[in-house]
């Protein structure tokens, strides 16, 4: 925390406020960083359900603790994702309601096919192949394109027809092995993600440690990034250990530094996560809107800013407990 | 046979016990074992500390030859990543190894499983007739798709073995024999299902899973009981032996000493 102070002015470190009002918008596709109870962007999440910044479409790998929160805070009306879960700590509850009341729309990928939508994304090719998904539901509404289609004109009105309304998925000939079916998904470029790191720098260089889930490819496919960080170093020390930026300035458009920005979910190297925070949320978000309502109030939108939410539901016993947890487990 | 199983051995065990040991056994030394959340990651932890040392985890937010700490209670606890040989992605995981073809075994928890040894972990009611969410695929359905052999372990009851799954997320032979070539999918394909009941293995010719193995006290009525199809028994049927004392030693003082996982009566909710 003491290198909040350290921080020197450059453009690109602002307040989590300045940066979700600045880059996220009114029915962005949102990128989100982290995994289950793993490296959440909660900071920044916060803040976009502090500015109540709607009608937003979600994608990720793993959605869990953030996007439910959003979904809770009534501002998504899409999620695409390989699932949506807390794993030990239950379901997303605020999301499957959504999806079972018919407010939420949701798609449904595999994570090897949304990190391969990604890869898409980050290599500016539209789109990526993939064996995943061939035999199941998820590929039940997928046009099936065979290039002898394409010879005949049909595939012509197909094209047109997607382009109408754009397919998920389409199953077409390996055309090195005709017979052989392969499954394209669609490059994914989030108008903006959101990712909590270990580090960065003033420019925006950014050092992941421990999983890096599907972070790598989403934050460069992205149109827009903002990271918070737990610290922020010099670029010095980014220039010193070169091999260790996990995505270089270049994507990145702001840096927030947010000590337990995470929190309640883990940071490898720096906190375990909160069991306790977890489940009081999943406690509110099972038991329906009013309690998630409630939770928000007290958690974000009666707290200035994610400090204040930290001290008032977590405070610094709590903090140094989850540093102590990690430094056990490594 | 099944009066003289049901007196209770010593040590005594629980079903839920003797389903994790069982399932630890199905792994061999050396393997390489793309590990689903849950109880997988016990299972998988318990044969590392015991028969097979040289297992090669691999979990999906990219964690690669880990020795997980007790007790990982999801693929991005910390204590997965402990004493790993890489900290990487989920791309280089799920599609540099498991689509790649490098990994031995897929093992799943907490499915929904059908006679084809299809599985749903997306939702209940077929689509356009959505009943209850569930969380989705993960990388369940990527895993059903590239391995050759899928290790499965679940409760058994009858809601989790449908005749037909609503909603296909992962395939097993889909309709049967031929469904995979069909699909596009390789036809190498082997299924084992560990439960608290039973063991059923996937009858290469018919693609459909049959019962080759009770846990010790149980008998085919009550699998059958406990299914919503009716599996054929394999006419080479075993008991399942029960477990080792250091087994359960291991399994109770050291891998889930908190009882996070070993519940007797765990709610469905919290195992997906």
């Amino acid at each position: 925390m003491a290198l909040r102070s350290a921080a020197r002015p450059a453009p690109k470190v602002m307040t989590a406020a300045e940066a979700v009002a600045r880059f996220v918008r009114p029915g962005s596709v949102l990128g989100m960083g982290g995994q289950n109870i793993g490296r959440c962007p909660q900071a920044l999440t916060f803040e976009i359900i502090r500015q109540r910044i709607g009608d937003l479409t979600v994608v990720g790998c793993n959605l869990s603790l953030g996007m439910d929160q959003l979904v809770g805070a009534g501002l998504v009306r899409r999620t695409a994702s390989g699932s949506g879960n807390l794993e030990r700590f239950g379901v997303t509850y605020c999301w499957r309601r959504g999806i079972e009341d018919g407010t939420l729309v949701h798609e449904d990928y595999s994570h090897l096919a949304m990190v391969s939508r990604f890869l898409a994304g980050e290599m500016g090719v539209p789109f990526m192949p993939t064996r995943s998904l061939l035999g199941s539901d998820m590929l039940a509404d997928a046009p099936v394109l065979s290039w002898g289609a394409r010879a005949t004109g049909g595939a012509h009105d197909a094209a047109a027809a997607q382009r109408a309304s754009p397919p998920k998925a389409v199953v077409v000939d390996n055309p090195w092995a005709p017979g052989e079916p392969v499954v394209l998904v669609p490059a994914l470029q989030p108008d903006v993600s959101i990712v909590h790191v270990q580090r960065a720098d003033p420019l925006g260089n950014v050092v992941i440690e421990g999983f890096a889930t599907h972070e790598p490819e989403m934050l460069r496919a992205s149109q827009t990034v903002i990271v918070s960080c737990e610290e922020l170093v010099p670029t010095d020390a980014i220039r010193a250990a070169p091999e260790r930026t996990t995505v270089p300035f270049l994507y990145v458009d702001a840096v927030v530094v947010a000590p337990f920005g995470a929190y309640p979910t883990s940071v490898y190297g720096y906190y375990d996560y909160d069991a306790a925070e977890v489940a009081r949320y999943q406690e509110a978000a099972r038991s329906g809107p009013a309690a998630v309502a409630a939770y928000l109030q007290e958690a974000v939108w009666d707290c200035a800013t994610f400090d204040d939410y930290l001290a008032r539901c977590a405070g610094p016993a709590r903090l140094e407990a989850l540093r102590a947890a990690m430094r056990e487990v490594l | 046979m099944h009066e003289a199983a049901a007196q209770a051995p010593t040590p005594a065990f629980t079903r839920q016990e003797l389903m994790v040991i069982e399932a630890a056994r199905r792994l061999h030394d050396g393997q390489v074992v793309f590990v689903g959340t849950g109880l997988p990651l016990l299972a998988t932890a318990l044969a590392q500390r015991r028969h097979a040392p040289n297992i090669v985890m691999v979990i999906e937010s990219g964690v690669i030859a880990p020795l997980v700490r007790p007790t990982p209670i999801s693929v991005s606890d910390p204590k997965v990543m402990a004493r790993a040989m890489r900290l990487g992605t989920l791309r280089e995981v799920l599609g540099g190894l498991l689509q790649r073809g490098l990994i031995d075994v897929g093992f799943l928890g907490g499915a929904q499983i059908d006679r084809h040894a299809n599985i749903n972990s997306t939702q209940i009611g077929p689509p356009g007739a959505l009943r209850r969410r569930l969380p989705g695929s993960g990388g369940a359905n990527d895993m059903a798709s590239h391995c050759r052999r899928l290790l499965v372990i679940t409760h058994h009851e009858p809601r989790r073995f449908p005749e037909r799954c609503d909603y296909v997320t992962s395939p097993g032979f889909l309709d049967g024999p031929g469904g995979r070539q069909r699909a596009g999918l390789p036809a190498d394909f082997a299924v084992t299902v560990v439960t608290d009941l039973a063991v059923l293995e996937a009858d290469p010719s018919t693609c459909t899973l049959r019962l080759t193995g009770l846990m010790p006290g149980v008998d085919v009525a009550t699998v059958w009981a406990h299914t919503g199809f009716r599996p054929e028994v394999a006419p080479d049927l075993q008991e399942v032996a029960p477990p080792a004392a250091d087994d359960l030693t291991v399994l109770r003082e050291e891998l889930d000493p908190q009882r996070v996982y070993l519940k007797a009566d765990e709610p469905a909710a919290a195992r997906r």
